[in-house]
């Protein structure tokens, strides 16, 4: 019994899970308490222990950068932490700006293995 | 008899207390449009000869698996890009000539296993459409050539599989 219980921990348990989840996919612009200045808040949720930072970004549809305000562009978000984010976008871009994406940033070391680089965007509706 | 009578009343007004000071916690939970990135292995270059680093495993190497979750079907598509430089590298004198390619590795639903037939490929990049709500696992492998029939210098090589989720 005790060696079907340990198989199970090491089976199920043993596995660690690395993500990056970045929400709402479709979040809307709303006036905030600026004239002239729209705002949206976004959830970044870091499953990642490698990663600690997190770039965020807004582009038109042709990917070009939009101009925006955050607290902060690159946010750090501890593993397994969950923050919420205000992203401010110019009213008179409001038509322009199309996707809000967050991107890990990866820390060089000396490992040899070969790192994958997250981004998830989110679709301005 | 009284004292029988004041036990039970006792008992009965603990129990009362207990129960008027239990408190509700409520669970709350939202299920939308969502799409979670995993990296699920680490790739390893092999070095099969002096001029080539490759994640193929008859090189010795370990492609890496980029997992990707998606709640609703139709919403997002998946670009995954094999690397076309090193991050990090010994100083390199000379040119490094990429190949690479993107593929399923693992599906949960059937039906996805025609991303590949249906992905859209440029320079080195893949896009795959999402059409199908499950988990889907992709593997990059990079071949990266040193020159022509040059030796790589001895060092630590490092790349970046970059995997974004879109939303459409």
């Amino acid at each position: 019994m005790k060696y079907l219980l340990l198989f199970l921990v090491l089976a199920l348990g043993g596995k660690q899970v690395w993500a990056h989840e970045f929400t709402p996919a479709y979040p809307t612009l709303e006036q905030s308490y600026m004239d002239g200045v729209l705002q949206t808040k976004m959830l970044l949720f870091n499953l990642r222990k490698d990663v600690t930072y997190y770039e965020l970004d807004v582009f038109d549809k042709d990917w070009n950068k939009v101009p925006f305000a955050a607290t902060d562009k690159i946010v750090e978000v501890k593993y397994l932490e969950r923050k919420y984010i205000d992203v401010f976008v110019r009213e008179k871009d409001k038509g322009r700006a199309l996707y809000i994406c967050s991107k890990s940033k990866l820390l060089s070391d000396n490992s040899n293995i070969t790192m994958v680089a997250t981004r998830i965007c989110s679709k301005i509706k | 008899m009284l004292k029988k009578s004041l036990a039970i009343g006792f008992f009965m007004a603990i129990f009362m207390a207990a129960r008027a000071s239990a408190v509700e916690v409520p669970i709350v939970g939202n299920v939308a449009a969502k799409c979670v990135i995993v990296p699920d292995t680490a790739g390893v270059y092999g070095n099969p000869s002096p001029d080539e680093l490759s994640t193929d495993t008859a090189d010795g190497g370990v492609a890496p698996i980029v997992r990707y979750d998606v709640l609703q079907a139709n919403f997002f598509k998946a670009v995954i890009s094999y690397p076309t430089a090193f991050s990090v590298s010994p100083a390199l004198s000379d040119v490094v000539n990429w190949t690479g390619s993107v593929a399923t590795s693992k599906v949960s639903v059937s039906g996805m296993s025609a991303y590949d037939t249906n992905k859209v490929e440029y320079n080195n990049t893949s896009e795959f459409n999402l059409t199908i709500a499950g988990t889907t696992w992709f593997k990059t492998n990079s071949t990266a050539e040193y020159g022509y029939g040059k030796a790589f210098p001895s060092g630590t090589y490092r790349a970046v599989v970059t995997a974004e989720c879109i939303a459409l």
